[in-house]
C-alpha cells in the first residue's frame, strides 16, 4: 500500500506534484493574474559563473595579483563606476545600464556555502539549507505561486526544483511545436478525467496529461502571431525569443525560467567565458528591445543568477574552481539601476574566498514582494528586500 | 544473497505467471517485446524467461547481420564525427539487439557517469565511452569504474588533464566521490582536496588515458581517514571498498528495476550487503533482482515512469516494427524531445528520472511520437501501421473489439477494463492505437 508518508519518505521530490489539476486551478484563479500582471523571467547560469570576471573590480590591486593570467584590465571593462566594470563581452547590456534599467548586485550568496553544483543549486532553488531540506522542499517560486496563484513556464525540457510547488503548475517547452498535439482527438480521449485525490504515480501522470492537453490547446491559440524582432541564433537567444512570443501572445504565466549552461570553467577559461557572457548579453539585450517595441516590457523583470562564483584565485590551467558568492543581475523598466550593495573584499577572506555581502534571499524577497506582489514569507526567515526595484 | 527480501519468485495464486508479468518483465528489464516473444515466455515459465534475458540470447527479430551492421553504423558515425548518427547507432542496438538487458544497463551507466559531448566535443571519444558502458555493462563495478575513470571523454568532461602537482583541479575528484561512488555526506571538503591530489597526473594523450609521473603529487595525502602516498588507483580502490559505494550502487539498480516505493529501504540495504559480499558483482545483483519475488510483486507492476529512450524503443518493439523499422535517427530525436538526449545529459548528475520525466512538453512529445510511429512518415516509416492486420496475425479477429483487446494485452498484459473502454469508445483503427500509446498507463512500465 502506497501511503503518502511512504512516498514522501522514499521519493520526496517526486511527491511534489500538484494535488489539483493545474488547468482547473488556473480556471479558478482566472480572476487573479490577468494578462497585464507583472512577470519575472529567471535566467539560471549553470555551472558557477566567474563573478570576479563578470563584475570586475578593476581598480583593486589585489584583483591583478589573484588573476595574473585571467585579469581583465581597466581599459577593457565596461565601466559601472570608479571601482567596478563589466566584462567587455557584456557591452550589449550598456543600453540597459545607461537607461537605469540594470541592477548589478555583487557578492550574493548564503552562509556556509557548498561548492557542490547540486547542493548549491538546490539551495538557490529552494532557499532551504541542509541535504534533507533541499531534497524535500518545494522551490522558492513554486511556494510563492502556490500562495499567490499563477503558473510558471519553463523554457527547458525539465522543470527545475525552483518552480515546483504543491499546486503551482509548470509548463515546459523548448519550441512552440513542442506544445502542439499531432492528434488531439485521440490524445484527449486517451487521457480521460484526472484523479483528484490519489498520490500514486498513475494519478500523477493523469493530472499532468490533462494539463498537457489543456496547455496544447492554449498554446495553439496563443502563438499564431509572428515576431519580426531580431534575435541572436544562440541557444539562449532562441529561448528568450520564445518567452517574448508567449508574453506578446498574452500568456498568463507569472514566471518564466530559462537556463544557459557551460559556466563550469575549470580550464582555459578566457575564451569560453567571453563566449558565455556574450551569448547572455546579446540575448538579454535583444529580449528587452523586442519587448520594448511590443510595449510589454513594463511588465517584465529579468533575474540572472548562478549557483556560485568561482575561486578568486585562478588555477594553473587558466581556469577557476568552485567558489562561493556570485553576482546577480536584475534588469527591466521596473528596475532601479546601479550597483546595489557592496562588492566583497578580496583580502578579508574565509577559506580563501570572499565573504558574501548580500544574502540571496534578499534578492528573492524583492522579486517576490516588490515585483510580483507575491508573499515572500516562504524564505525561511524575514528577509529585508534588497532595493533593486523602483518604488 | 539468500535473504528474506530477495527470495526467488515462485508463481502462486497471489502472483501467478501470466501475460501481465511477462509484459512487466520485458518492459522493465528490457525495452518491451513483441507478441510472439510474450507468448513464448508465458509458456516457458518465469525461470526460462528470466534466464533468457539475463543471458542475452538472440531473438527472432534480431537481424542475422546485427553485430556487423551495428559496428558499421557506429564506425561511420565516429569517422565523420556526426553525433546524431552516433545516437542513431545506439538506438539501432536498443531496437534490434539480442541482449536488451545489456543495452538497458549501458543506458544506466551513461546516466550514472553522465558525460556530455557539448563539452567533450569529440564524437570518437563519446563512441568509445558508450562501447565501454556496453562492454562492461554487467561486469564487477571495480572493472567498470576503473575503466570509466580512465576514459578520455570522462576525463576531458571533468577537466582531469588540468589536474597536476601543486595545482590540483578538483572536478574529477569531487564528482568521483559525490556521484560515482560514495554520495554526499560520506566525505569532507578536505577529502575532495586530497583526492584531487591523488589523481594528479591523470590525463589524456592522443585520445588515450595517460598517467604522467612528473605531474603526479607523490606526497602523503589523507583520504577518508587513511594517510599514505596514494595514487589515483589507490583512491579508486579505497572508494570501491567503502560501504557507501555498495549502497549507492544498490540504489541505482533499484531505481532502474523498481517503481516508486516498490522496494523497501531494508531491501536496498540487503542488496548492498550482497553486492559487498560479492565484490560489487553487477551481473549477480541484476540476476538477484530479476529473479526475485519483490520484482514480480503487484506493487512493482506499472509503477515506474518509463524513461524516454525506453518509451521510444519499447513502443516500436512491442508493436513489432522491425521491418520496415522506424528511422533510428528519428527515434533519437524523439527521445531528445521527451527530455532524454543521448550523449547530452543535462549535467554531470545525469537525468533526474522518475516523475521528472513527466511534464506537458514531454507528454505531448510522447503522444506525438505515438502518432508518428503509427502514421509512419514522421518516424521514418513509409507505411502506416495496420492495427487490424497486426491483430489478425496474432490470431485475433479484425473487428474493433478484437483490435482493442489485442493491443491492450500487448501493451499492458491485461484485457481492457470498462474505464479505458469508455474513454476510447469513439476511436477505431490507427487512432485507437495512438490513444493507447498516449494513455497515462503507457508512460509507466
Amino acid at each position: 500500500m502506497l501511503t503518502r508518508r511512504s512516498l514522501l519518505k522514499s521519493a520526496p521530490l517526486l511527491a511534489l506534484a500538484p494535488t489539483v489539476p493545474a488547468f482547473l486551478a488556473r480556471t479558478a484563479r482566472a480572476a487573479g493574474p490577468g494578462p497585464d500582471a507583472r512577470v519575472l523571467v529567471v535566467l539560471q547560469l549553470d555551472g558557477g559563473n566567474d563573478a570576479l570576471n563578470t563584475v570586475v573590480p578593476f581598480a583593486d590591486p589585489e584583483y591583478a595579483k589573484l588573476r595574473p593570467r585571467l585579469r581583465i584590465g581597466a581599459a577593457r571593462v565596461v565601466k559601472l563606476n570608479d571601482a567596478l566594470g563589466l566584462h567587455p563581452a557584456l557591452k550589449p547590456l550598456d543600453e540597459l545600464w545607461t537607461g537605469g534599467r540594470l541592477a548589478v548586485v555583487p557578492g550574493v550568496g548564503y552562509p556556509n556555502p557548498s561548492r557542490s553544483h547540486f547542493e548549491s543549486m538546490a539551495i538557490w532553488h529552494t532557499a532551504r539549507f541542509g541535504a534533507e531540506e533541499t531534497r524535500t522542499s518545494y522551490g522558492w517560486l513554486g511556494r510563492a505561486l502556490d500562495s499567490g496563484g499563477g503558473e510558471s513556464c519553463v523554457v527547458s525540457p525539465e522543470a527545475p526544483q525552483a518552480v515546483r510547488g504543491r499546486r503551482a503548475a509548470a509548463v515546459s517547452l523548448t519550441r512552440t511545436a513542442d506544445l502542439l498535439l499531432a492528434d488531439p482527438d485521440a490524445v484527449k480521449a486517451a487521457v480521460g478525467a484526472p484523479a483528484q485525490q490519489a498520490d500514486d504515480v498513475l494519478a500523477f501522470v493523469r493530472r499532468q496529461a490533462s494539463d498537457a492537453v489543456a496547455s496544447a490547446e492554449k498554446v495553439e491559440a496563443m502563438t499564431r502571431e509572428k515576431s519580426g524582432a531580431p534575435y541572436p541564433a544562440s541557444g539562449l537567444g532562441q529561448k528568450l525569443k520564445l518567452v517574448a512570443r508567449l508574453l506578446k501572445a498574452g500568456s498568463g504565466s507569472r514566471v518564466y525560467y530559462a537556463t544557459q549552461g557551460g559556466y563550469d570553467t575549470h580550464a582555459q577559461q578566457p575564451f569560453a567565458h567571453a563566449n558565455l557572457v556574450s551569448e547572455f548579453a546579446d540575448a538579454v539585450a535583444a529580449f528587452f528591445a523586442d519587448l520594448t517595441a511590443a510595449q510589454v516590457a513594463d511588465r517584465v523583470a529579468l533575474l540572472a543568477f548562478s549557483e556560485f562564483g568561482r575561486t578568486i584565485r585562478e588555477n594553473d590551467s587558466a581556469g577557476t574552481d568552485h567558489g562561493t558568492a556570485g553576482c546577480v543581475f536584475v534588469a527591466g523598466p521596473g528596475v532601479g539601476g546601479g550597483v546595489i550593495g557592496t562588492a566583497p573584499s578580496l583580502t578579508d577572506l574565509t577559506a580563501g574566498e570572499p565573504k558574501m555581502t548580500t544574502d540571496f534571499r534578499r534578492v528573492y524577497a524583492a522579486a517576490l514582494s516588490e515585483w510580483l506582489g507575491l508573499p515572500a514569507k516562504g524564505l525561511g526567515e524575514p528577509m529585508p528586500p534588497v532595493g533593486v526595484f523602483r518604488k | 544473497m539468500t535473504t528474506k527480501y530477495w527470495d526467488a519468485y515462485e508463481p502462486d495464486a497471489k502472483a501467478p505467471w501470466n501475460l501481465l508479468r511477462v509484459v512487466h518483465l520485458h518492459r522493465r528489464a528490457a525495452f518491451a517485446a513483441p507478441w510472439d516473444d510474450l507468448q513464448r515466455d508465458v509458456k516457458a515459465g518465469p525461470g526460462a524467461a528470466v534466464e533468457r534475458l539475463l543471458k542475452g540470447e538472440s531473438t527472432a527479430h534480431t537481424p542475422a547481420d546485427f553485430a556487423l551492421t551495428a559496428g558499421v553504423l557506429t564506425d561511420a558515425a565516429a569517422s565523420v564525427g556526426d553525433l546524431n548518427r552516433l545516437k542513431a547507432a545506439w538506438f539501432y542496438r536498443m531496437l534490434f539487439g539480442p541482449d536488451p538487458v545489456r543495452e538497458r544497463l549501458a543506458l544506466l551507466w551513461h546516466d550514472h557517469f553522465a558525460t556530455g559531448n557539448a563539452k567533450v566535443n569529440n564524437v570518437g571519444a563519446m563512441r568509445r565511452q558508450s562501447d565501454l558502458f556496453r562492454t562492461h555493462a554487467r561486469d564487477r563495478f571495480a572493472v567498470l569504474l576503473n575503466a570509466v575513470v580512465r576514459d578520455p571523454a570522462l576525463l576531458e568532461y571533468l577537466d582531469a588533464p588540468a589536474n597536476r602537482r601543486g595545482h590540483p583541479n578538483e572536478n574529477l575528484a569531487r564528482e568521483l566521490m559525490e556521484l560515482f561512488t560514495l554520495g554526499v555526506g560520506n566525505y569532507t571538503e578536505d577529502d575532495v582536496k586530497n583526492a584531487a591530489r591523488c589523481l594528479t597526473g591523470w590525463g589524456v594523450e592522443e585520445n588515450a588515458f595517460a598517467e604522467r609521473p612528473e605531474r603526479h603529487d607523490d606526497g602523503e595525502k589523507t583520504v577518508l581517514g587513511r594517510t599514505g602516498k596514494w595514487t589515483g588507483t589507490d583512491l579508486v580502490n579505497q572508494l570501491l571498498r567503502h560501504p557507501a559505494t555498495a549502497t549507492r550502487l544498490a540504489r541505482k539498480l533499484v531505481a532502474a528495476f523498481f517503481g516508486e516505493s516498490a522496494c523497501p529501504d531494508d531491501a536496498v540495504q540487503e542488496l548492498a550487503t550482497g553486492l559487498r559480499a560479492r565484490d560489487l558483482d553487477v551481473s549477480g545483483a541484476v540476476g538477484t533482482v530479476l529473479r526475485s519475488r519483490l520484482f514480480f510483486a503487484e506493487a512493482n507492476v506499472r509503477s515506474r515512469v518509463a524513461a524516454p529512450a525506453e518509451f521510444v524503443v519499447g513502443s516500436a518493439r512491442a508493436l513489432g516494427l522491425f521491418d520496415p523499422a522506424p528511422s533510428t535517427l528519428a527515434m533519437a530525436d524523439w527521445s531528445a524531445r521527451m527530455g532524454q538526449d543521448l550523449f547530452d545529459p543535462p549535467n554531470v548528475g545525469g537525468w533526474l528520472g522518475g516523475r521528472a520525466w513527466i511534464n506537458s512538453r514531454a507528454l505531448i512529445a510522447r503522444a506525438n511520437y505515438a502518432a508518428a510511429l503509427i502514421e509512419g512518415p514522421n518516424a521514418g516509416r513509409r507505411d502506416a501501421y495496420d492495427p487490424a492486420a497486426a491483430a489478425q496475425s496474432a490470431g485475433f479477429g479484425t473487428a474493433r473489439a478484437d483490435v482493442l483487446t489485442y493491443h491492450h494485452r500487448l501493451l499492458f498484459g491485461t484485457d481492457p477494463g470498462a474505464e479505458i473502454g469508455t474513454r476510447l469508445a469513439r476511436l477505431d483503427g490507427r487512432k485507437l492505437v495512438i490513444a493507447l500509446l498516449s494513455a497515462p498507463e503507457a508512460q509507466l512500465g
